[in-house]
């Protein structure tokens, strides 16, 4: 249990923790990624392309990128 | 793609003696090992040349001394195990700690189970193309794993490294960069990511011939690593049956995910054995294997190369090699200099 909340303080308001937010970048532009806290994703805006987070852990393979196509997209997605 | 059918297996000369029959499939390792590179000795010293440079960092003479030690202390663990402990064992002959070190898919499981405060390391970020696997090694609930390590989890492609340029001081992989489709590109990324003076430490499963040291050896170069070293080990593991070995290599696939992404690349790994696709050709080969191969106590013994590589990111505090011909004084200067004996 007390591992549970440890976790959970650890990523407290935040998608992902403080060492991954300062070394990940987007697997295809190398560029930095913006954090989005709803839904729970990493957005690289270089190349419009979003990152999920699943269960806490970022999914930085190309495959699992999904393009924002629209404006709309982008809008709802920062 | 290319289909592996000869029968590639050295019969084990080293055997060790298992005391207890266990439950895995795989019972018992042993393992020689021979170094192709001159590069390995005492910490400190230098060595120049006009084609290399390495520096003595790793303490090799001394691992030799305690390798029977160590045999003797793992016989019982796996083929994997002793992979990664043999990696996370030269951390502990490096000066240097490590603050943040990435720790590439294979098995980083094993990495992060046995690592036991090597390393100096503080922060640990796993990193995995499956996101079981990742989850798996959150969730595992290893007594050994150190709780005072910050440890991320994140998926991720090696041959796509997510990973900003200088940012840690070392990436160690065991057993995973093999299965990439594109090895040069991913330790070219792994370069780039580390820091300044940041070692890359990799552990790749090798072919039959020497010549494949070679090869590591110019992957490191012309990833533009400095100081690279590579040597080799052989671990010899006995299966109780061909289908356990093929179960083996079937899982170590699997594991990592990547059985389904390039079934090609698994396969051209797996040279020790023929087609294990198909389960009645896995079934029909197994039982020739068997037959052929197996020894007197009837198990199979199945030989795995392993090529380790070791390399750092270049600063200015590491010896440089001279560009060729710029050699100011010849060697005969400095044979009349020293009284030369021919």
């Amino acid at each position: 249990m007390v591992r549970i909340s440890r976790v959970m303080l650890k990523n407290a308001g935040h998608a992902i923790d403080k060492t991954l937010s300062e070394i990940l970048v987007c697997p295809l532009s190398k560029q930095p990624l913006r954090v989005c806290e709803m839904p729970k994703a990493l957005v690289s805006d270089t190349i419009g392309v979003s990152f999920p987070i699943k269960d806490g852990i970022p999914c930085l393979v190309p495959k699992d990128g999904k393009i924002l196509e629209e404006v709309g997209d982008a809008s709802k997605a920062s | 793609m290319r289909r592996i059918n000869s029968l590639y297996l050295r019969i084990g000369i080293l055997k060790i003696v298992v005391g207890k029959p266990t439950k895995q499939p795989h019972t018992s390792l042993a393992s020689l090992s021979f170094s192709t590179s001159g590069g390995y000795g005492g910490g400190g010293e230098t060595q120049q040349n006009n084609n290399s440079s390495r520096v003595k960092i790793f303490d090799r003479d001394l691992k030799r001394r305690d390798r029977a030690a160590w045999l003797s202390r793992n016989k019982n663990d796996t083929f994997v195990d002793a992979v990664a402990e043999n990696l996370l064992d030269r951390l502990e002959d490096c000066k240097k700690s490590f603050p943040s070190a990435l720790c590439l898919g294979g098995s980083l499981g094993a990495v992060q189970r046995l690592l036991r405060g090597r390393g100096g390391i503080e922060k640990l970020i796993m990193m995995d193309t499956s996101h079981d696997m990742i989850k798996s090694c959150r969730d595992a609930q290893h007594d050994s794993v150190d709780k005072s390590i910050d440890t991320s989890y994140l998926v991720g492609d090696e041959e796509f490294l997510p990973i900003k340029e200088s940012s840690v001081d070392l990436i160690i992989s065991s057993l995973g960069l093999h299965w990439t489709n594109d090895l040069p590109g991913s330790m070219i990324q792994c370069k780039l990511a580390l820091k300044p003076d940041g070692l890359f430490l990799a552990a790749i499963l090798g072919g039959e011939t020497l010549k494949f040291v070679r090869d590591a050896g110019n992957l490191l170069t012309r990833a533009g690593f400095s100081l690279p070293g590579v040597d080799v080990d052989e671990y010899v593991v006995k299966y109780k049956s061909a289908l356990d070995l093929i179960e083996h290599l079937r899982a170590m696939g699997e594991t990592n995910g990547l059985l389904q992404r390039n079934k090609a690349s698994f396969l051209s790994f797996c040279r020790i054995f023929f087609s294990i696709l198909n389960r009645e050709t896995a079934l029909a080969t197994a039982a020739i294997y068997d037959s052929m191969f197996a020894t007197e106590d009837g198990t199979i013994p199945a030989t795995f190369q392993v090529i380790y590589m070791t390399g750092w990111r270049e600063h200015s505090s590491q010896p440089q090699a001279k560009r060729r011909g710029s050699a100011t004084v010849s060697f005969t200067d400095i044979q009349k200099q020293f009284g030369g004996q021919s």
